[in-house]
């Protein structure tokens, strides 16, 4: 008895043809609602939008508010292989291949041809600075040429395996872009300069550097963004090692020497510093 | 008789006592509950809690991989695990704490009111806690009692039980806690006190929190006279918008007691206050010392003995209700009227009756050397008017003219007007030479003068009003509540109590009122003028329940006079049927109908009976109408303390949940962190909740109109649209300021969270161009978070402040203590060393924390506006729209003026 009374007023509450309601609310009083909460919405979707573009429009375009995370700049090698890990065979042409492949569609904006024809020879061992004048911008800013062939036995142009097939293989190191970093100083550029890691210095052998002590020239500084130097080439970095122990894994760091930036950061890996892991099998 | 018990006579109590030791006290033995430990075990396994274990399971686990692989990365898997499991055991034993507070409340409401038995012992009755009862105990039982034991009626006239089993045996058993419906008291003999298990009565349909916040509200109400039987009551006593009242004992003092006094042709108003503070009137004329005289020796009422240190008007006496008044009077005004009736020694009496209605007794004179007898006189005015020739004016004895006449009749009506029952009062001295010592007075045959006596005047009686109540009344009428008087009185009394508490107010008229002053027929009068109706109950059965609507429609102030208990119920039915939400008071069986029909029945604690208490919601321990008034506040409050705290809840999970919604669904990068979040829950979130719920009240809680329970719930629409999106946004807006600040345009966001999260990418480039390795953005992610997080305080704070005060201004309550605490909890966290690896909290930039604040303090600006226009049309049904819509187009324009505040700060 209870039951039923309790269905029906259920079933009243979904639909009460007597007052024409539909769930406790009439036609009209729905739309009503409706209306409200539409125009409500569209009220609030407005006010976040309009906010949200007043903020953007508070931002430069070339040069970000704060820059609190990019105090010591991050390091990158390339190839990156799996993990960071670089192990290959040398007898093995496939195992190796990709790493070439990388290097050269990595490489190939930093042709000579493209280079000489985009950017700009400046001056170096200097900083490129390009201010902007007070009102007038000086936009877009040049960038300065860094010609493929700097990287001489690793450029891929003398040896089209990078000294893969050797077992005396080029990695490239790159330094993240960090708008407006000026990285050395005293006219000193900043370098890279990689050790193993444990104690196997005899396993790592000889490391030779290209350009020369493996230096990041000044005149690549400071960097503008991607909006004002539109070509900016980011200076690079190249080891060949040359007489590594093969069949056997070796742990390599490479850090940025430079007198201001830190590059002891525990919790970032890659903050200054970069590591990686190189081992090359050989059946001989 | 079995049991070693005498019929007559009952045990003694030296037996009884040693009987009691054996068998130990009368009482059920409550059910055994679940252990402590239980209810601990269930507090840390409910179903978040569990959740809450596994994924800390799973933290430890993952810690012991990384352990096992010998590579510790991060300490954050076992940071989040040891968070959890506090967390869990934090709130586990919050939550133990206020299950056993509440349920240690509620166990301790039943020894408030405790059941009293009738119990004949050494042939004495005596009054006892029914927990004292033994086996052979004779217990009196009268209609409306629970039977305090397993019983076995002796001796019964017209009982009726509603579940009698053994109905035809002589001697039928009765089991405990039945109720005695009707039938004059009765002997019964206790058989077996016996000790079945309790069922369990009280059992909590709430969610916790609720829970807690009933029956601590419970607990303050107990400790103002009012017992809450079920919880639910509480919240119900808010919405009353009809409060039925009895009038004897609830609004007055449900004792006699002598109001006006009229001698030397003047009325004097005698202290009817409960505690003797009022004014005296002037006790210097000697018609007052002969009035005085003769109400002190007319007059068979005496004090029970050994009373002395008991303050006067609280004495117990043997007499009616008009002599004790008397007896009282005169010991307050003349003083120890026993030794003064010593003195004048009295000769004999004739006891009131119905037919004479008066009172006399002849006294020898105080002086020995006047051998007159005195004869005093009390009874109904116009009898005694008859016997009298002379009156006392400022102690002399004049003739009793037409003049005096008239004077004492207009007396006589304006007393009797105020409701009052008036007695007049004459003597006379007996002639010494008709009347000579030794003179056997007569009182059958009436031998002695009984007419041309000396009027000294009029006193009359009232059951005063409680002091508190007019204020109560008052109280109720600005807070909505109909406050209706039924009465088993008589209409003028009812009427005078009435106006005299407030509950027919200065000025209304009642439609008989406007036909005499209008000098027109009653049938002419227009119904709708008159504010006032005293009806009676001889009305009420000829009326039809349209009747009786349309009557309780028309007419806010109503009175029903000489009503049945009965007619209480139709009353309330009818009430009701208006859409009412009513409270009844009652103290008799009859009125339990009443009480159980009502939406809160209130029982009398000291007048009801068990019948009553059974059947009400509520129990007054002080039998008075103003603690009625403390508990609507008090439910009032909780209803308003809940809404505030569900609406804070709901404010602050929606902004913690639509991070994850964002994340999920536009790929963002996670805005709000696990351990935030748990910070939010833990840190900042407990102090406000809890504030809110225990929240003092608004001090306009009584201006307002009973709030409609099928309308108005816990969260209503309008609560939940600004909370919802409001906060979200605002946080939002926080999050990407902090992103595209440091170089992230909210559009790149958009579907970045893949690569984000990429742990291998040590290269990701932002909007600028340049490029961050996966920790940095790991860095910028918890910057993300903090900010979130100060967002959401500040919402907190903003939300705290209209929360508790939905209706007043937030600046009438200070309470800058909580933003305090918000913001030294938010610095701490932000500023203190070491926080981002282990809570994944960063220093912020200071801008961050004020880019809610103007979304914050729009908010605030928003509801104070609806807040001004509720109370300035409080209860208006489409005002909340029209309102909003205001308001908004208001923050429009503020928004935009903001943003360029926010460009010029940045």
């Amino acid at each position: 008895m209870a039951k039923g009374d309790k269905k029906n007023e259920w079933k009243e509450f979904f639909w009460n043809p007597r007052t024409r309601e539909f769930c406790g609310r009439t036609a009209s009083s729905w739309g009503l609602i409706f209306l409200f909460y539409l125009a409500f919405y569209i009220f609030l979707a407005g006010m976040f939008i309009l906010t949200m573009y007043v903020m953007l429009l508070t931002l430069d375009d070339n040069k970000p508010t704060y820059q609190d995370r990019l105090a010591t700049p991050g390091l990158m090698i390339r190839p990156k292989g799996e993990e960071m890990e670089i192990i290959y065979a040398k007898e093995n042409t496939e195992s190796w291949d990709t790493h070439v492949q990388a290097l050269n569609s990595f490489l190939s904006p930093y042709n000579d041809s493209v280079q000489e024809q985009k950017n700009y020879a400046c001056k170096p061992d200097q900083y490129f600075k390009q201010e902007d004048s007070d009102s007038v911008k000086n936009n877009p800013k040049r960038s300065c040429q860094f010609r493929r062939s700097i990287l001489e036995d690793c450029s891929g142009l003398t040896d089209r395996y990078y000294g893969y097939d050797e077992g005396k293989p080029c990695i490239i190191i790159k330094l993240n872009r960090v708008i407006g970093m000026l990285p050395g100083k005293d006219g000193q550029a900043p370098s890279i300069s990689c050790a193993p890691k444990i104690d196997d210095t005899d396993k790592m052998g000889e490391v030779a550097y290209f350009p020369r002590n493996g230096t990041f020239n000044l005149m690549y500084f400071p960097y503008y963004g991607k909006k004002a130097q539109v070509n900016y080439s980011q200076p690079l970095v190249a080891i060949k090692f040359l007489n590594i122990t093969l069949n056997t894994e070796i742990n390599v760091e490479c850090k940025i020497i430079a007198n201001n930036i830190p590059n002891l950061n525990e919790r970032d890996k890659f903050a200054g510093r970069v590591s990686f892991k190189l081992r090359i099998n050989s059946r001989n | 008789m079995r049991y070693s018990t005498s019929i007559t006579k009952g045990l003694s109590s030296t037996f009884a006592q040693e009987v009691l030791e054996r068998d130990g006290p009368n009482e059920l033995k409550p059910p055994k509950g679940t252990p402590e430990y239980v209810k601990f075990a269930r507090q840390l396994a409910g179903g978040l809690q569990c959740l809450m274990w596994v994924a800390a399971v799973i933290c430890f686990i993952a810690f012991g991989i990384e352990i096992s692989k010998g590579e510790i990365s991060g300490y954050d898997d076992l940071y989040l695990a040891i968070t959890l499991i506090a967390v869990v055991v934090v709130t586990g034993c919050f939550g133990y704490y206020q299950e056993f507070k509440s349920t240690n409340i509620i166990a301790s409401f039943k020894n408030l009111v405790p059941q009293q038995a009738l119990v004949i012992r050494d042939g004495q009755k005596n009054q006892i806690n029914a927990n004292l009862l033994v086996v052979g105990d004779l217990v009196e039982i009268k209609g409306g009692d629970r039977v305090p034991a397993d019983i076995r009626v002796i001796t019964s006239q017209g009982c009726k039980v509603p579940n009698i089993q053994n109905t035809p045996r002589t001697h039928p058993i009765l089991f405990r806690s039945t109720v005695w419906l009707s039938g004059t008291e009765r002997i019964c003999e206790c058989m077996f006190p016996c000790k079945e298990l309790e069922k369990e009565t009280l059992q909590s349909v709430y969610f916790p929190p609720l829970q807690v916040c009933l029956s601590l509200t419970a607990k303050r109400l107990a400790r103002k006279n009012c017992v809450v039987k079920n919880l639910e009551a509480v919240e119900t006593l808010g919405s009353t918008s009809v409060l039925c009242s009895d009038k004897t004992g609830t609004l007055t003092q449900n004792r006699m007691t002598v109001a006006h006094l009229w001698f030397d042709n003047m009325i004097h108003a005698a202290d009817t206050t409960e505690d003797q503070s009022g004014q005296s009137f002037d006790q210097s004329s000697e018609t007052w010392r002969a009035l005085g005289r003769v109400a002190s020796l007319c007059n068979r009422a005496v004090f029970k003995p050994n009373q002395e240190t008991v303050p006067i008007p609280k004495r117990i006496v043997v007499g009616d209700a008009s002599e004790t008044a008397l007896l009282k009077f005169t010991e307050l005004t003349i003083g120890n009227i026993i030794d003064y009736r010593g003195r004048f020694k009295k000769i004999c009496e004739v006891p009131f009756n119905s037919t004479n209605k008066f009172q006399l007794s002849i006294h020898e004179l105080e002086d020995p050397l006047d051998l007159r007898y005195l004869l005093v006189m009390k009874g109904a005015p116009e009898r005694i008017l008859e016997r009298c020739s002379t009156i006392l004016i400022k102690g002399q004895e004049l003739p009793l003219d037409e003049q005096w006449k008239e004077a004492f009749q207009t007396a006589y009506m304006d007393l009797g007007g105020l409701g009052e029952r008036v007695l007049g009062f004459c003597h006379i001295y007996l002639n010494e030479k008709e009347f000579p010592r030794g003179y056997t007075f007569d009182t059958d045959e009436m031998n002695f003068t009984t007419s041309g006596l000396c009027f000294a005047g009029l006193i009359s009686m009232i059951d005063p009003p409680r002091a508190t109540v007019p204020d109560a009344v008052m109280k109720c009428r600005t807070a909505g509540i109909r406050v209706v008087m039924v009465t088993g009185d008589h209409p003028i009394t009812a009427r005078a109590i009435a106006a005299n508490v407030g509950i027919i107010s200065e000025g209304s008229e009642t439609v008989e009122d406007i036909a005499t002053r209008l000098r027109i027929p009653v049938e002419q009068v227009k119904k709708s003028d008159a504010r006032a109706c005293v009806i009676n109950g001889g009305q009420l059965k000829d009326m039809t329940s349209d009747e009786l609507d349309d009557a309780l429609r028309n007419h806010p102030e109503m009175v029903f006079a000489r009503t049945s208990p009965q007619q209480k119920l139709i009353i309330v039915e009818s009430c009701q049927r208006l859409g009412s939400i009513v409270a009844v008071t009652g103290d008799g069986v009859n009125d339990s109908p009443a009480l159980k029909k009502a939406d809160i029945g209130i029982a009398m604690g000291i007048a009801g009976s068990d019948a009553a208490k059974n059947a009400a919601d509520m129990i007054l321990l002080d039998d008075n109408f103003a603690s009625i008034v403390t508990g609507v506040e008090q439910g009032r409050l909780i209803f308003d303390n809940l809404k505030k705290s569900i609406a804070y809840t709901l404010t602050k999970n929606i902004p913690e949940l639509t991070p994850y919604l964002i994340y999920i669904t536009v790929s963002v990068p996670l805005p709000l962190g696990c351990i935030t979040i748990l910070f939010i829950e833990l840190a900042t979130d407990i102090f406000p909740s809890v504030s809110l719920a225990y929240e003092k009240a608004e001090s306009d809680i009584m201006h307002l109109k009973p709030r409609n329970p099928r309308r108005d719930r816990l969260v209503n629409e309008a609560l939940a649209v600004y909370s919802y999106f409001q906060i979200g946004m605002m946080c939002f807006t926080d999050y990407f300021t902090a992103m595209a600040q440091e170089g992230w345009f909210p559009l790149l966001c958009v579907g970045l969270r893949s690569q984000w999260e990429d742990v291998r990418l040590q290269d990701l480039q932002d909007s600028y161009g340049q490029e961050w390795t996966y920790s940095q953005r790991l860095y910028q992610e918890y910057t993300c978070y903090t900010v979130f997080f100060v967002s959401i305080e500040v919402c907190q704070i903003a939300d705290v402040l209209i929360r508790k005060t939905r209706r007043l201004s937030a600046f009438q309550q200070g309470f800058f203590r909580l933003v305090l605490f918000q913001l030294c909890l938010g610095n701490l966290l932000c500023y203190c060393p070491g926080m981002p690896n282990i809570f994944n909290f960063m220093p912020i930039r200071v801008q961050w924390w004020f880019v809610p604040l103007p979304y914050g303090i729009l908010i605030f600006v928003y509801d104070e506006i609806r807040k001004l226009a509720v109370r300035r049309h409080p209860g208006s049904k489409y005002h909340t729209y029209f309102v909003k819509l205001f308001v908004h187009s208001l923050i429009f324009f503020f928004g935009h003026h903001w943003d360029k505040t926010v460009s010029w700060l940045c």
